[in-house]
């Protein structure tokens, strides 16, 4: 039941395939909002630009994090 | 017969004076004893603001207030916010999926708790970046749509025709917080500082600095 009949593959693989680039995308908006608050911090300087740099490097290695399990793990 | 129509040569080639702001504060001690002064880099309203910068600005521009959304305005994405993290929680109750491999459920789980993350960072981001500067020159509305979109507009003083100011509804009433309509010359789109704290006084400060603004031209 798992196996797709025709072509023989497992269905978890292809699953695997779509979430890996799914999580592929959200790398890239991971980066794209880390370029956006380094932006962000030249364009207007408050007093807190350290730790909202800090939460957006923290939000890319999440999502490499997440990746990396995704590939390795499913 | 006397020449009355002859300039003075040297108030004409004299740059034009910088407006002076009105109560401005000489000393440091001064500036810490205004009301609305704050070193708090969170703030909705700060007045005089410390260590505060913005691309563009001149050497001689001085920042007189910093305005954004009242915190108020944040308690829906915040209960949102730790709805999301709470609910992998409700799984251990209710199975939604149970259907997938153990490993899925992991990933899952783990994706989820990045997507509520990436939902509360966006939030404070645009809540922080999101901002109203009124200079002695001019005023700048910093607009950060989402993660990807930004907006800067500013107009200058001088271009300013009205400012009219509304507090409407309930929760603006109680925390005292609305909006500042700032309607400029018809070239320039009107600026509207919305949800900010204390309308009227950001309105009678406007109304002040123009009325120096006028005074230092005359």
């Amino acid at each position: 039941m798992e196996t797709i009949p025709l072509i023989g593959i497992s269905i978890w693989l292809i699953i695997k395939i779509f979430v890996v680039i799914a999580l592929v995308i959200y790398l890239v908006f991971a980066v794209v909002v880390v370029r956006q608050v380094q932006l962000m911090t030249e364009t207007l300087k408050v007093g807190f630009e350290a730790p909202i740099k800090l939460f957006a490097y923290a939000h890319l290695v999440f999502a490499i994090v997440v990746l990396l399990a995704a590939v390795l793990i499913l | 017969m006397p020449d009355i129509f002859i300039t003075d040569s040297e108030e004409k080639d004299s740059p034009a004076p910088t407006p002076s702001v009105f109560p401005e504060p000489k000393t440091a001690t001064q500036r810490e004893r205004l009301t609305g002064h704050t070193h708090n880099p969170l703030a909705s309203y700060s007045y005089f603001p410390d260590n505060v910068t913005f691309e563009n600005r001149e050497k001689e521009e001085k920042i007189i207030l910093l305005l954004r959304r009242h915190p108020v305005t944040n308690l829906t994405w915040i209960m949102v916010g730790v709805l999301m993290l709470l609910a992998p929680v409700i799984l251990t109750v209710f199975p939604f999926l149970s259907f997938l491999p153990a490993r899925f459920q992991f990933v899952a789980v783990l994706g989820w708790y990045m997507v509520s993350f990436a939902f509360v960072l966006e939030k404070f981001v645009v809540w922080y970046y999101d901002i109203f500067i009124i200079t002695n020159e001019r005023v700048l509305d910093i607009d950060f749509y989402n993660l990807i979109y930004k907006e800067v507009t500013d107009a200058s003083l001088d271009k300013i025709q009205d400012v009219t100011y509304s507090v409407g509804g309930v929760g603006r009433a109680i925390f005292n917080y609305g909006d500042v309509l700032i309607q400029t010359a018809a070239e320039l789109e009107n600026l509207r500082f919305q949800a900010i704290p204390w309308p009227d006084k950001v309105a009678k400060i406007l109304q002040d600095i123009r009325m120096e603004e006028k005074k230092a031209k005359d």
